[in-house]
């Protein structure tokens, strides 16, 4: 199995450069053989690779450490699971994946539009098959999974212990599908370049896409943060880390063209934005991948750096000069077909979503990158570290928060001066509302009543929506509310789960702007000691040390403290915090000791506790914080989750028109 | 078949090995070859030659309580690799020999009766401008704040233009005066909308 792996791995490489050659051949010559060549080539390719995913997963089943890979990241007392994960644990197995995913993605894509599309499909299956080929190369020739060690060594170096987590065996392939999903509307719009067929047909073709690439991205940038926040141990789920930072990039652009391209299918406009959009998103998620690859910036998320780095370079610039050259030789096919009716309307909201989000996008690439410019210029190393980005971004982001609630507000096309008073009165009197009783309750962090201030505005507005929509519904159908409700958001799935993803949105703002408030203390308690502490609400807390104990479990040897906590004088639970020494079999350890931190969840807050160390025998070090909100974070997460399959979902039945929402996704050119 | 291939080649391997001492030398050179690069807190490669000792003779009373200690250790950048400030570094982070260094150094400074400017100064001496979590707002590092905003005035002014040249044909009909009408309140709204977006 293991080596008809390797083999397909070369297989696979020709197979999509033929995919790649005869699909642009077939394209360009309109040979129909050479098309449904390509397209069976894509399948093939897909299969391959299959076969290469399965044979490093039999090596690292196997323990067969003839292999660099699995000598490098497994060990033979790894836990079965996690020699299953380990598969992109490092470069050349995340490679892989990415290879494995997009052949898969690209037989989807091609399948799906078998009878559909096909003017643009044997562009779309050669530009897959294009980039395909790029990642078999790179994995044939510059970062080999099936490279063998010239010896065999008795144990593997192990799995690093943050990579022994849950989080960590689901959130990867999460990321990785949603960043691979900008593979497919790139090489849609590439094709609808390259056809000049710049209608709104390959837009319909890529936004069920690019919603699957947003739902993965988004899901991929949460699992990341709760990953990032039990295991690592600093104290937070967002450090504006590099790698962080390249995951949400694709994340923000695909949200504005989500937005954007309702423009265009309801208006005919920003056409040449929604190529762009399109376009960066997937040279985004190329650049993100090579940030964290080729070791450019130090990260705490990247296990694996080496030398490829130059090929995702390489790519990234042809894929610029490709998509350049087809925009800059095409503006006259992608210039608007409507008019803007009014500065206030939906379109013009929807600009200024787009220019926050493609700021926020900018802001963070720019602070990213901007270590590398300045030591460019002034030889002088610097850190772009979290006060930086959240200085810049937490007003862009509050500005984006606003919008969310004015956009839906406004009408398309134009809103009269009546009609505005009449949407905004409830929304904005809940806003004022919520952040005066904040204040009322003590309240004092300019930002944070900002925030909640916003929150209650954005959240009055979908509330209305919803509440508008039931009650048209009641009146036409003589429905009753839950089915009213039930019917509302089914029948206009993409509006309403647009709705309860803002939800989702709201929920995060307001969980980020509980941070605010956070409060750490430093401990030092021997067995049988207590420390008091107040919280962010109040509460008068107490620790009880229970002792420091030390056991042996299945890989690793454990330091653990258990700590009785107590709230306002009863006893509310015990709170494990951990540090773990990972040995392989022979008893040697490996690695540095890992923290396993003790959390108290809860809807208010979490009580944090990291094991910093051990003096002596029974003095624990530790650092408690009151993590306000945070369990929102997670829960916000997975409701903006839910709105993205509400939006995705097929749409079984025709749209009918709906009270107060006009007949979508009719082109404008077509009501014309 | 292969299983035979294997366990001889294993075989010889460890017999040609021989020594535990060379089989752990040659692991070493295996994790050369594709180490697992880690920089997370909890396992950066701990490099204590990164720290460089940061000491001022003593000159008056301390001027701050643990508070704001751990406030101003908050804007220190740890040297081991992380990228954590120092007081997230030492209490996260119990192998790290690098942020507990500093944070005696820090404490020696605030006992000496260094203001947390003072401090910050005396570490950018030694360390240079890495030792801060964010760029300085001074030199070229200077536009690593304002480029962002610029670049957002730059798109708000290209909405701008691309809004009033998308109406531009939409405006020649509207002399009528019903929609005429309508327009000044509306361009006050938005230049109220784009004021409150320009910050």
């Amino acid at each position: 199995m293991i080596l008809i792996g390797e083999l397909s791995l070369w297989v696979a490489l020709l197979m999509a450069a033929w995919g790649t050659t005869v699909g642009f051949a077939g394209g360009h010559y309109k040979r129909p053989e050479l098309i449904a060549s390509a397209e069976r080539a894509s399948y093939a390719t897909f299969g391959f690779l299959l076969l290469a995913a399965l044979g490093l997963w039999t090596a690292l089943l196997h323990s067969d450490f003839s292999f660099r890979y699995v000598a490098s990241y497994t060990s033979a007392n790894l836990p079965s699971v996690y020699k299953v994960t380990a598969f992109w644990a490092g470069q050349s197995g995340s490679l892989l994946l990415w290879a494995f995913i997009l052949s898969g993605y690209s037989a989807i894509a091609v399948w799906t539009n078998r009878s559909r599309n096909r003017e643009l499909m044997p562009y779309v299956t050669a530009t897959l098959s294009a980039i395909t080929l790029f990642f078999v190369m790179t994995l044939c020739f510059g970062s080999n999974p099936y490279a063998r060690l010239d010896w065999i060594p008795p144990d593997g170096t192990g799995l690093n212990p943050q990579l022994q987590n849950p989080g960590m065996a689901i959130h990867p392939p999460n990321l990785y599908l949603g960043y691979i999903g900008t593979a497919i509307p790139f090489a849609f719009a590439i094709a609808a370049l390259i056809t000049r067929r710049l209608d709104a047909g390959w837009l319909a073709a890529v936004r069920r896409w690019t919603l699957v690439s947003w739902f993965f991205n988004t899901t991929g940038i949460i699992l990341g943060m709760w990953w990032a926040y039990v295991e690592l141990g600093w104290g937070g789920y967002w450090a504006w880390d590099p790698v962080e930072n390249a995951s949400f990039l694709p994340w923000l652009v695909n949200t504005a063209f989500l937005h954007s391209i309702m423009v265009q299918e309801k208006r005919g406009m920003l056409r040449k934005w929604n190529v762009t959009l399109v376009v960066s998103a997937f040279l985004l998620a190329i650049l993100g991948t090579f940030i964290t690859r080729s070791g450019v910036i130090s990260s705490v998320h990247s296990f694996a750096q080496s030398n490829v780095g130059t090929w995702f370079l390489s790519f990234l610039v042809l894929a610029i000069a490709v998509t350049v050259y087809l925009v800059s030789t095409r503006l006259n096919d992608l210039e608007a077909k409507a008019e803007l009716e009014s500065l206030v309307s939906r379109e013009a909201s929807f600009l200024f979503n787009n220019l926050l989000l493609v700021g926020i996008a900018f802001a963070v690439l720019w602070g990213t990158l901007f270590p590398i410019l300045s030591e460019a210029v002034t030889n002088n190393k610097i850190t772009v570290g979290p006060p930086f980005f959240n200085k810049v971004n937490v007003p862009l982001g509050l500005a984006l928060l606003a919008l969310t609630g004015i956009g839906p507000l406004i009408a398309w096309r134009r809103a009269s001066a009546e009609n505005l008073k009449r949407q905004f009165t409830g929304p904005v009197l809940v806003g004022i509302t919520t952040g005066a009783a904040l204040f009322a309750f003590g309240m004092r962090d300019f930002g944070a009543l900002v925030a909640y201030t916003l929150c209650g505005f954005v959240t009055g507005t979908i509330v209305q929506e919803f509440w508008k929509g039931v009650g048209a519904r009641r009146r036409m159908y003589s429905e009753n509310a839950v089915m009213a409700l039930v019917r509302l958001v089914a029948r206009n799935r993409r509006r309403y789960g647009g709705y309860i993803v803002h939800v989702g949105i709201v929920i995060l703002f307001a969980a980020f702007a509980g941070l605010a408030f956070k409060e750490e203390f430093d401990v030092t308690l021997k067995g049988g000691e207590n420390y008091a502490a107040v919280d962010p609400y109040g509460n008068q807390w107490r620790f009880v040390s229970q002792g420091v104990s030390r056991y042996d479990e299945l890989n690793r040897q454990t330091t653990a403290v258990l700590l009785d906590a107590f709230r306002n004088g009863k006893r509310v639970g015990v709170i494990k915090t951990e540090k773990r020494q990972y040995m392989d079999s022979r008893g040697v350890p490996t690695f540095q000791p890992a923290t396993e931190v003790g959390i108290m969840e809860g809807i208010r807050e979490d009580v944090y506790v990291v094991l910093a160390g051990v003096i002596g025998e029974d003095t624990a070090e530790m650092r408690i914080t009151f993590n306000p909100l945070v369990w929102w974070v997670w829960y916000g997460g997975l409701i903006m989750a839910i709105g993205g399959l509400i939006v995705m979902w097929p749409q079984a039945e025709r749209r009918r028109a709906q009270a107060g929402y006009s007949t979508v996704l009719q082109p404008a050119e077509q009501k014309a | 078949m292969s299983n035979a291939m294997m366990s001889r080649r294993r075989f010889f391997a460890a017999s040609a090995a021989g020594v535990a001492t060379l089989s752990v030398a040659r692991i070493a050179g295996a994790q050369q070859a594709e180490s697992q690069v880690n920089t997370g807190a909890a396992n950066a490669p701990m490099e204590s030659d990164r720290y460089k000792p940061v000491q001022l003779a003593a000159k008056g009373a301390p001027l701050m309580d643990q508070a704001k200690r751990d406030e101003l250790e908050h804007h220190l950048h740890c040297q081991c690799g992380c990228n954590l400030d120092v007081y997230t570094c030492r209490t996260t982070d119990f192998s790290c020999e690098v942020s507990p260094a500093m944070h005696r150094d820090v404490m020696a400074l605030v006992a000496g009766g260094y203001s947390a400017p003072e401090i910050i100064a005396a570490f950018t001496n030694v360390y240079g401008d890495r030792v801060l979590m964010a760029p300085p707002t001074s030199g070229f590092d200077i536009a690593a704040w304002i480029t962002p905003f610029i670049a957002l005035l730059a798109g708000i002014a290209l909405v701008l233009v691309v809004l009033r040249r998308l109406r531009a044909p939409a405006l020649a009909p509207a002399i009528s005066p019903s929609a005429a009408d309508a327009t000044p309140t509306e361009q006050a709204r938005l230049d109220a909308l784009v004021r409150s977006d320009d910050r």
